[in-house]
């Protein structure tokens, strides 16, 4: 079966279901209806998915991911030297796809937290949402506005313009 | 019943209206003299056959058979391979690289079809990588070399002592100086 999510990272609340305390002689329904599911829909498929891992269990691959070394940024290259301009432009590009999935990553959190929580999110998930916030205010901050063709340049330049901002508002 | 005489059309519009009474018999029932509009024996078991006109189709029909037909032909041997390799040769699961071990470039992906064709035909991404870079090597020398072709035009031009823009003059041995021999001439 696919790996279970991070348990760790989407907490769930403990459950407050009460035992069975059954009262009348009468069957209860919601059991003969999750019964039905269970024999009409969960075993075929469970069943289907054991033939089919048995089945590849024989031609077992793995993968990996890559891991990149870091070469020198923009501010470390020479005037003129086209190669470590392209080589830090490629490893800006990474660093960007990196950027986007870690956003992704926290608004996946805060998400699942409103799910769980229901009409109390906003006071229960509030260090996921402080955390979103945050996470896409610096996210706006570096990389909004580059438009399509943002490169590293252009970002470097960015954050120019920031650092001007800055001391020019505290000065 | 225009043959029929005023009488006679009475007592059958009679037996029309109520032929059950006992002056109509079975036998007028059902030679049909008396007639029986109210009940009349509807079936629509081969109905009457009728002629319908309508714009050819053949040629739609035949469009779409033909297009189910191409479509099938690679449809049907390209999912029925896809299934056999998802059910025999599954996904690969992720895992951490040995410390050692360098993986080969198509082992990064996770699909099998997309690691067979990352193996079979795609160069590796830091061939394609070297490949850029290597283009962006000779696109360099290129033009340093352009600069540098220009500052010597520059130099030569300006200097003159060096090969080129040398523009080719006559040899003075060959000046006839004999009228400007004497200074009387």
């Amino acid at each position: 079966m696919p790996t279970d999510f991070d348990k760790g990272a989407y907490p769930e609340p403990p459950r407050q279901t009460p035992a069975v305390d059954k009262q009348t002689a009468l069957p209860n329904p919601a059991l003969i209806l999750s019964k039905l599911f269970y024999y009409s829909v969960d075993l075929p498929v469970t069943t289907f998915r054991d033939a089919v891992d048995s089945i590849r269990a024989k031609n077992k691959s793995v993968y990996y991911h890559q891991k990149f070394r870091r070469v020198p940024d923009l501010t470390e290259c020479q005037q003129g030297d086209y190669l470590c301009y392209y080589e830090a432009e490629m490893q800006w590009r990474r660093d960007y796809k990196v950027d986007q999935e870690i956003v992704k990553v926290v608004q996946e959190r805060m998400r699942a937290c409103h799910q769980r929580e229901g009409a109390s999110y906003q006071q229960n998930c509030a260090k996921e949402i402080e955390q979103f916030n945050e996470a896409t205010k610096n996210f706006q901050s570096r990389y909004g506005d580059l438009g399509a063709y943002g490169s590293g340049r252009k970002c470097l330049m960015k954050q120019k313009e920031r650092m001007m901002a800055a001391q020019a508002s505290s000065a | 019943m225009v043959g029929m005489s005023v009488l006679r059309s009475a007592a059958a519009f009679a037996a029309r209206l109520s032929p059950l009474k006992s002056g109509n018999n079975a036998a007028n029932v059902l030679t049909r003299a008396i007639q029986r509009t109210d009940k009349v024996a509807v079936r629509w078991g081969h109905g009457k056959k009728m002629f319908v006109i309508k714009p050819t189709d053949f040629y739609d029909r035949r469009f779409l058979r033909l297009l189910q037909y191409y479509i099938l032909l690679t449809g049907i041997p390209m999912a029925v391979i896809v299934t056999c390799v998802n059910v025999f040769a599954g996904e690969a699961e992720l895992a951490e690289a040995p410390e050692d071990y360098e993986p080969e470039h198509w082992e990064y992906y996770k699909h099998p079809i997309t690691r067979w064709i990352a193996r079979n035909f795609y160069d590796s991404p830091v061939k394609d990588y070297e490949k850029m870079m290597a283009a962006i090597q000779i696109e360099k020398e290129k033009a340093d070399m352009r600069l540098t072709q220009l500052e010597v035009r520059r130099q030569m031009r300006t200097k003159g002592d060096g090969p080129w823009f040398q523009v080719g003059t006559l040899n003075k041995e060959l000046i006839d100086y004999s009228p400007k021999a004497t200074p009387d001439n």
